[in-house]
């Protein structure tokens, strides 16, 4: 008896002192790593819209800007309302509205929120003030964001973050769509799929597979296992010599996507993944285009 | 194992020859086989493990008067996950660069044999500076094992070295699948064994002279 509560007291102690050590690294890391992948995240968005540009400053002479569409769930006992957050231009500026739609898109309720873009884009400010707009007995969740980029008063894509299961656990990608919605490019921004296997998504040779593809090609895109052709890959890994390039691209526009060898559920957890992903916005870009100009609302996207 | 005799030279000679984790002992197979696939993968692997393995060696032999000897391995597992998590949050913060090609690498290592067979075996008898030095030697040993597998696999597989074109073909695809890790482990530990046994009867030979 004695001895139990001696190793449990030793266990308790040694759990305790690991995890302060982890905890304390954890404060002192987490503001230099969530400014990291802020950083990592801003690079990739402008990469995936606009890859000819190098430096910065181009981009911004370019008038580039990004407006981001946060989605809510509303929760009203048994009913369901989707809370948008929009961008909408007034006399002061840019502020945020929540657009309260039904299920079937028509909406029901436009709120003021008094959030300016930078404050929406802090998540416990947003949430508060969400929770602030909505009425008695109504909860609300977020659920996930989609960020559309601008040049000059112009639509050029949209950028869609999102996650879905792999083959161990979550896989985060950031999904770009022109204004036709055809793929710019695919993303990969965070996995622990197994190194050499499924972590050979996140190489070129699989995630620009997705690249150039349209919406209707997406639909019924399918995972094939067979060897990916030798010209295909340097078209894909960009070592094609420059002339060919726009022949292999013609050649391999209707190509289904190659499996990696020995990953071939990571494949397909990426493939379909992007296929909901893509669905979904795409039904909800439709959905909120139509709200705008039916209520003639002066939105900033 | 009492405390160890050997000097450090000898311990870190120890971990990448005569004790290799990979062609010796045959610890942490699953990584070997499935990760050995490119030189640089080898090299990545072998560089979080030697930072896991001495830190975390150094850690038991400090603490192992305080362990009680029905929990050492539960409290290996604790020290070992305590320093990938360091190790993890440092690098993501403040060497992004490194993290995104290392980040996968040193996530998997919680479960590593060759590690905890270590603090089992070595670091829980003897002084901190003998520790270090094995955890050296084993870190060392394993990325020296990971290196030279993902080097023939590299070159048979895919016909390049680090990345680069060598061949200008691919000899044999199979090398970069799965399976061939096992071939290719098995060759190498034999090989291995019959350099011992070439090396014991020179020596033996020697003495009978």
């Amino acid at each position: 008896m004695k001895e139990i509560v001696k190793i449990a007291m030793a266990l308790t102690i040694s759990c305790l002192v690991a995890g302060s050590v982890m905890g304390g690294v954890f404060m002192v890391t987490a503001e230099a790593k969530k400014r990291n992948q802020q950083q990592n995240r801003q690079e990739t968005m402008f990469e995936l819209i606009a890859p000819e540009l190098p430096g910065r400053s181009d981009r911004a002479a370019e008038n580039l800007s990004l407006h981001s569409i946060y989605r809510y769930i509303i929760q009203d006992n048994d009913r369901t309302d989707l809370g948008y957050l929009a961008p909408v231009e007034q006399e002061a500026g840019v502020v945020y509205e929540m657009w309260v739609l039904d299920l079937e898109g028509n909406l029901i309720d436009r709120r003021r929120l008094g959030l300016s873009p930078e404050t929406a884009m802090e998540k416990p400010d947003r949430d508060a003030a969400v929770t602030a707009a909505l009425g008695p007995g109504q909860q609300a969740r977020y659920a996930d964001t989609m960020i559309i980029a601008a040049a000059n008063g112009e639509r050029i894509a949209y950028l869609l973050p999102g996650e879905f299961s792999g083959f161990k656990t979550f896989i985060h990608v950031m999904a770009a769509l022109d204004a036709d919605f055809n793929l710019l490019g695919l993303e990969i921004m965070d996995h622990e799929e197994d190194p050499g296997l499924g972590g050979e998504i996140e190489k070129p040779y699989f995630k620009n597979q997705f690249k150039g593809k349209s919406l209707e090609q997406l639909r019924d895109l399918d995972v094939i296992k067979e060897p990916l052709p030798d010209d295909y890959r340097h078209f894909l890994e960009k070592t094609a010599a420059r002339e060919d390039l726009v022949r292999i691209g013609k050649a391999y526009q209707d190509e289904d996507i190659h499996a990696i060898a020995g990953a071939t559920i990571s494949s397909r957890c990426v493939t379909d993944g992007l296929k909901r992903m893509v669905k979904k916005s795409v039904y909800r870009i439709k959905i909120l285009d139509r709200v705008i100009s039916k209520n003639h609302i002066p939105a900033a996207m | 194992m009492p405390a160890t005799t050997k000097t450090n030279k000898q311990l870190f000679v120890n971990g990448l020859l005569n004790e290799n984790p990979i062609f010796r002992l045959a610890l942490s197979m699953c990584p070997a086989v499935g990760i050995s696939t490119t030189v640089m993968n080898g090299i990545l692997l072998g560089v979080a493990v030697l930072f896991v393995q001495v830190f975390s060696s150094c850690t038991i032999s400090l603490i192992k008067h305080h362990i009680h000897p029905r929990i050492r391995i539960p409290t290996y597992t604790l020290t070992i996950a305590t320093w990938v998590t360091v190790i993890d949050l440092v690098l993501a913060a403040y060497v992004p660069a490194a993290y995104e090609a290392m980040g996968i690498f040193v996530r998997l290592i919680v479960a590593f044999a060759i590690i905890t067979m270590r603090l089992e075996v070595f670091a829980c008898k003897n002084d901190l500076v003998p520790s270090f030095w094995d955890g050296m030697g084993m870190g060392f040993g394993f990325m020296f094992g990971m290196v030279v597998l993902g080097a023939i696999r590299e070159i048979l597989g895919m016909g390049a070295l680090l990345g680069y074109d060598i061949l200008g073909f691919r000899p044999m695809l199979f090398f970069v699948l799965p399976a061939a890790g096992f071939f290719m482990i098995g060759f190498m530990m034999a090989i291995f064994n019959y350099v011992e046994t070439l090396y014991n009867r020179g020596r033996k030979e020697r003495k009978a002279i």
